[in-house]
């Protein structure tokens, strides 16, 4: 380690940090315009310049769960005070919660619900995507498979053809056999969808992990199964959460077939969000605050893997 | 502690035929040395007795038992690899306590027999960190620790230090041989290095191109070549061997050297048995004596090279169109280009088959 740098290391040093705040300034400006937005009262959130202090509010997520419709004329002193807090905020925006007919229950805008299918969608099909891809790339790796190239090439090749292209068949030979707007027919999809890219991610790891750990408990003792779980497993786990990651974005940020394959019972979050963009004047708040929290869970599951992140992202290069 | 007994197994991978028609049987508390070159399929030999191989013909009998249609996990049997053998997502206690688990042995019984092998490996220090704390040769004195700690019935060792350092090599050598004295564990122990073998073996086995070509104690293979194989590739510097003609009766023989005319005298009973088959001349550098004066027997040569060692020097002559090398004491003779008389020692001298390569013996 040469204790002084030269003049042009410390510049060019300078330079790169530069250029890496440009880099997250920039990339970091939708999401605060975004957060920012989301908790804003409406007046700020379209004004010229924009506003970038005020007092925040959270009358966006209570917008987002609740269906509403316009007040036609203010209501009366009486009723708002009686009124709960969060419905006061809706009638602030000059707006009244829509109850049932008879029970007066709040109708639900459908966002709750749309995030919760988003979430059981993307969890189960990654669940599938992650360990079926870890199965098969153990068997290449470890097996003589007849084929073997041809077969994964094959597996490979169902990635090539672009989603728009399979778009209209799928949806017909869904519509026949029933699995249009159900749960199972998006996790089919979205499993299949992510396979080929774990079985070929998982390979790349399986391969680093030497033979002979396994043969090492095989001789001490150990079924194959036992080794794979006790010795293949714990190696692998970086790729397996770089894989589950990358699955986990893919399925919850899909868009084209959940909107083409779902309209109510199992619609995710991404088609419905810009559908309330909708008729009249869009409240950008509650468009925000939907999009916000739709950015946690990504957020959420990347920070938790993210020791073992840093080793997989590099895919192999580096392991150890 | 149990016998192995290899009979005629043959492997092919493929086209290609690794193992041929090899067999041997390793005694109870015996430690054998595989030793050979590169790819002669010493590794095949060893993983097919652990079971992580299977042979494509022949038997393998543990206990008198056949397991070559057993899962390696069924043959109770240790394993030591060259590298990796250590789970790096585990400490060291836990790595050796693993084989423990298998058996489901309790944990009391667990943590004893850990300690106890630590205890013998001098690893206690160490059975809190990870591998990836450790020195290469802490790591491989965990494994044979993880391979003793189960007693299995036969301890199997590919190059456990072969990757190693010189000092640290012999350190080790000295280890496992005292842990062998020990323990008294069947061990088959694979190796490159012929000092290793010779220094822990109780029986060496050469093997060249999936053939086996002789096993016995390690002065047997060094004194007793069974052909030019093994007899060139046991020893250092290597044997001597020359294509020769012999003539004379009973009484002797001279042994012409190609392109020499005068020959060395060999007594009755040296070359008596050989019947004039075509021969080659096997002789270690230690028996191709050099003089400053004219011996009985001895040829007038002129050195072609030296080789300075320390302790001792290898002196090149040439005798004929041939090159014998000589090992003599440090200096002496001082350079090339000198004339010395050069001897054979007849007591020491192989005759070998020239066709055949198998070594011819008398009697004796
Ligand atoms: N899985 C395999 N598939 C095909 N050929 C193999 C396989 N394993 C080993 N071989 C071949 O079998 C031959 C013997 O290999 P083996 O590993 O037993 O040699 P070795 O004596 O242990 O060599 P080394 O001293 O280099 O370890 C080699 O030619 C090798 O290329
Ligand atoms: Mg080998």
């Amino acid at each position: 380690m040469a204790a002084v740098r030269s003049q042009r290391e410390v510049w060019t040093n300078r330079a790169a940090i530069l250029a890496v705040l440009v880099a997250l300034v920039v990339m970091l400006a939708p999401i605060y315009w975004i957060t920012s937005t989301a908790f804003k009262p409406r007046n700020l959130a379209t004004t010229v310049p924009p506003t970038v202090v005020f007092e925040p509010t959270i009358a966006p997520f209570v917008k987002l769960f609740v269906k509403r419709s316009q007040l036609r004329e203010p209501v009366s002193e009486e009723v708002y005070d009686a009124a709960p807090w969060w419905e006061q905020m809706v009638l602030d925006g000059g707006e009244k919660v829509v109850r049932r007919g008879r029970t007066g229950e709040v109708r639900s805008s459908g966002y709750g619900k749309r995030f919760t299918n988003s979430l059981i969608v993307s969890i189960i099909s990654t669940i599938l995507a992650v360990s079926m891809g870890t199965l098969t790339a153990y068997g290449f790796s470890r097996f003589r498979v007849k084929g073997e190239d041809d077969l994964l090439f094959f597996i490979l090749s169902t990635r090539m053809l672009p989603p728009v292209v399979v778009a209209i068949p799928m949806f017909l030979m869904y519509r026949t056999v029933g699995l249009n707007d159900t749960h199972l027919g998006l996790i089919i999809l979205y499993t299949a969808f992510n396979l080929s890219f774990s079985v070929w991610i998982m390979k790349g790891f399986i391969d680093e992990i030497p033979r002979e750990y396994e043969e090492a408990a095989l001789v001490d003792g150990y079924t194959r199964i036992q080794a794979f779980f006790k010795i293949v497993l714990p190696e692998a786990m970086t790729g397996i959460a770089a894989t589950a990651v990358f699955c986990f974005i893919t399925a919850w940020n899909e868009y084209a077939f959940a909107l083409i394959m779902t309209n109510r019972k199992a619609q995710t979050a991404p088609p419905f969000i810009p559908s309330q963009v909708g008729s009249g004047l869009p409240d950008w708040t509650v468009i925000a605050a939907g999009t916000f929290l739709f950015l946690l869970p990504v957020a959420i599951f990347t920070f938790l893997l993210r020791n073992h992140l840093l080793r997989g992202m590099s895919f192999g290069a580096i392991r150890k | 502690m149990a016998e192995i007994e290899i009979r005629n197994i043959g492997k092919f991978f493929g086209p290609v035929e690794v193992l041929k028609d090899v067999s041997m049987t390793i005694a109870d508390g015996e430690f054998v040395v595989m030793l050979g070159e590169s790819g002669c399929g010493k590794t095949t030999t060893l993983r097919a007795i652990a079971g992580l191989e299977s042979v494509t013909s022949g038997k393998i009998l543990i206990d008198g038992e056949e397991v070559q249609d057993k899962k390696a996990s069924e043959r109770d049997i240790a394993f030591v690899f060259q590298s990796f053998s250590l789970y790096p997502h585990m400490t060291v206690y836990e790595n050796i306590a693993f084989p423990l688990r298998a058996v489901r042995m309790n944990a009391s019984d667990r943590q004893a027999a850990v300690k106890e092998v630590a205890e013998i490996l001098r690893i206690e220090p160490l059975l809190n960190r990870k591998p990836s704390a450790l020195s290469g040769g802490d790591m491989q004195r965990v494994a044979i620790g993880r391979a003793l700690v189960r007693r299995p019935k036969a301890l199997l060792m590919d190059e456990p230090i072969g990757a190693l350092d010189a000092t640290l090599r012999e350190q080790m050598r000295a280890e496992i041989k005292r842990l062998h004295i020990s323990r008294g564990s069947t061990s088959v122990y694979v190796t490159h290095d012929q000092i290793e073998a010779m220094s822990l073996a109780d029986r060496i086995v050469i093997m060249n191109d999936g053939i086996l070509q002789q096993i016995g104690a390690p002065e047997e293979v060094y004194l007793r070549p069974a052909n030019l194989f093994v007899a060139q590739f046991v020893g250092s510097p290597v044997m001597n061997v020359t294509d020769v003609a012999l003539e004379g009766g009973d009484g002797g023989a001279s042994v012409m050297i190609g392109g020499d005319k005068q020959g060395f005298h060999f007594p009755g009973q040296v070359v008596g048995h050989l019947n004039g088959a075509p021969l080659s001349l096997g002789i270690r550098p230690e028996a191709v004596l050099l003089s400053h004066d004219a011996a009985h027997g001895a040829i007038e040569v002129e050195t072609t090279n030296v080789e300075p060692l320390g302790s001792h020097d290898i002196v090149d002559v040439r005798v004929g169109e041939t090159v014998l090398r000589s090992r003599t004491e440090a200096g002496f003779v001082s350079g090339e280009g000198q004339k010395v008389w050069v001897g054979l020692d007849p007591l020491q001298a192989h005759f070998f088959d020239r066709d055949s390569g198998q070594a011819l013996r008398g009697a004796n």
